[in-house]
């Protein structure tokens, strides 16, 4: 394609005579090296990638990743730009796919919930929580209601570091290094004390089809109740660095802007799409476990840009600590776990269910054939959706502000890759 | 579960439905057949007193004797999930159409099912492997291809792989172990 080599200069610089023989072993190295082209090496096998591999005059194609560190994970774009101007890319994925739901199916009920925490690896317990919710539905099982209540202490906790992660990767996509060290302290107490609880740093686990692993702890407790006094604050002072920060807001602002009408059609849901104005959260919108008897706003926002999605999460985070105070105060006493046979065995039938993460809905829909593993097992991830909006959002910008929107949608690959 | 939902579904897809419509907890359950996706979606999407337009879900389903296709939605006018079921297609040559008109997010979705399943949706302008590399053949997901140790599946004993008889060092190699568990 035109991605060709140009003939450069380079025989004085390296030293090598500018007669050289094909012979000279530096010769033969030049030569060897070439030019990657991102065109696929078998012709076109749809409209759309025909449309997308045609390059035209002054434009061309470009990799990024699948180990650029901006993409969260292991994906590729291939890019075709005009310029330093993006005309149009086509995200490459399945690098990290490890076919999750294959390996579900082949599992007994209580060995899936094992393999969901690596999906979206900073929001774990939301990746297990809509398993044993479909799972409770296809048993009929009543979960205690100090389960439910410590689901969603649990949950929201872990949507409070899930979103102080992507605050801090959004600056530090945008070459601010400092706050994300801020998001990482705040987040390690949250991640030390989920591991109080649950045992695992990051993986957790933790969930049961009818309850939860175990009981609220004294560690856990005295952690929580240290930092919850402090919280607020913290978060506060962490936020003034980017929300007072003109190269952040000034390059965010209008940046990767989305309208409501579009953002249904192309499925978003979550905090993407509430940064359009339109307030629809699961935990309001289709209430489930103890939401209903909590206090708290769906905070919104009108622009639907970048910007409007990192202050978005901002709001969210004062949200869930709200939830986790009411929480606390309302927590009843009793069992943690439904009484339930070791091997599960539910009658044949479906159930969907879906939850609210720290990126949107959050879904599985599990088929059982009465025998004890699930007949079909499928994962639903929010942010597969958010990707595929980037022919959306990003031609027209410059090539650097595909970081920003990336970081803003805050998409992670061990979801979307399953 | 929403009755007031059963009898407008009843009501409006009477011709078109494949079989009874189920509810089941929070969930309600639409089953039609895969030529009439396409204006039952349309009406679920704009008719006012449906207006399901949060698509939650797309999935394919392989039952080992046809394919589905399961599309999850949302609406504000009921407090159920709608479970729209497109049932009966063959296995040797799934089709259904695409429902990318309504919902272009649907894109993905159905690149997904068509990856994993071979199901072909008509009128996808960008139909094409998304996870599994291009030069792949096969369909991972259908009932038919079986894991490297998918000797694990007993349906219905509740033994796995690693719980099971010990196998002796001198058995001969039937590659694909099937043994019935101890006792």
């Amino acid at each position: 394609m035109t991605a060709t080599r140009q003939p450069t200069d380079d025989s004085a610089r390296y030293d090598i005579p500018a007669h050289a023989s094909a012979d000279d072993p530096r010769v033969l190295l030049e030569e060897q090296i070439g030019v990657y082209e991102p065109v696929p090496p078998f012709p076109p096998r749809t409209e759309r990638e025909a449309e997308f591999y045609t390059v035209g005059d002054g434009e061309m194609l470009i990799n990024i990743g699948p180990h650029h560190p901006s993409t969260h994970g292991v994906m590729r774009i291939v890019m075709k730009i005009d310029g330093e101007k993006v005309v149009d890319l086509d995200p490459v994925l399945g690098y990290l796919h490890r076919g999750v739901e294959k390996i579900c199916e082949n599992a007994d009920f209580h060995q899936t919930i094992t393999h969901l925490d690596p999906l979206e690896y900073v929001s774990s317990l939301f990746c297990e929580w809509p398993a044993v919710m479909a799972y409770e539905k296809l048993l009929d099982v009543e979960v205690p209601r100090r389960a439910e209540y410590i689901r969603v202490l649990s949950g929201e906790l872990n949507r409070i570091s899930s979103h102080a992660l992507a605050i801090g990767f959004h600056a530090l996509d945008l070459g601010g290094l400092t706050p994300i060290l801020y998001s990482f302290i705040e987040r390690d107490e949250i991640v030390e004390m989920l591991a109080a609880l649950t045992g695992q740093r990051m993986l957790f686990n933790y969930f049961r089809i009818g309850g939860v692993n175990g009981d609220l702890n004294h560690e856990f407790m005295s952690r929580l109740g240290d930092w919850m006094s402090r919280a607020t604050t913290e978060i506060n002072a962490n936020l003034g660095l980017l929300n007072e920060n003109e190269i952040f807001v000034r390059r965010n602002r209008g940046l990767g802007t989305i309208d409501t009408e579009t953002a249904l059609r192309m499925c978003w849901t979550g905090p993407n799409l509430r940064a359009t104005g339109l307030p629809f959260d699961l935990r309001r919108a289709h209430p489930y476990s103890v939401y209903p008897e909590l206090d708290f706003d769906i905070p919104t926002r009108a622009e639907g840009d970048s910007l409007a999605r990192y202050l978005l999460r901002v709001d969210e985070i004062k949200q869930s600590l709200r939830i986790i105070d009411q929480c606390l105060q309302q927590m009843p006493d009793g069992p943690v776990m439904a009484k339930l046979p070791r091997l599960l065995r539910p009658r044949p039938g479906r159930a969907w269910a879906g939850i609210e993460g720290p990126r949107g809905e959050y879904g599985v829909y599990a088929v059982s054939d009465g025998t004890d593993q699930p007949f079909r097992f499928r994962i639903h991830d929010p942010s597969f959706l958010h990707l595929q909006s980037f022919n959306l959002l990003i031609p027209g910008n410059l090539m650097a502000d595909w970081m920003a929107v990336n970081a803003s949608l805050d998409p992670i690959m061990g979801g979307v890759d399953k | 579960m929403d009755r007031r939902l059963k009898r407008r579904l009843e009501s409006r897809f009477a011709d078109r439905l494949a079989g009874p419509i189920r509810q089941r907890h929070d969930e309600t359950e639409l089953r039609i057949g895969p030529g009439d996706v396409p204006d039952v979606m349309r009406a679920l999407h704009d008719e006012p007193e449906l207006r399901f337009e949060i698509l939650a879900d797309l999935a394919g389903v392989d039952t080992g004797h046809a394919m589905q296709v399961v599309y999850h939605l949302w609406a504000p006018t009921t407090p159920d999930w709608l479970r729209v079921i497109a049932d009966g297609l063959s296995r040797d040559d799934p089709r259904v159409p695409s429902i990318t008109f309504l919902w272009k997010g649907a894109e993905w979705l159905e690149r997904e099912a068509y990856d994993m399943f071979g199901i072909i949706f008509e009128g996808n302008r960008d139909l094409r492997r998304i996870f599994m590399p291009p030069d792949y053949t096969s369909f991972p997901l259908r009932k038919d291809f079986f894991l490297p140790d998918d000797a694990a599946r007993s349906p219905g004993a509740g033994v796995r792989q690693m719980e099971r008889t010990h196998v002796p060092r001198d058995a001969p190699a039937t590659g694909h172990i099937r043994r019935t568990p101890a006792g």
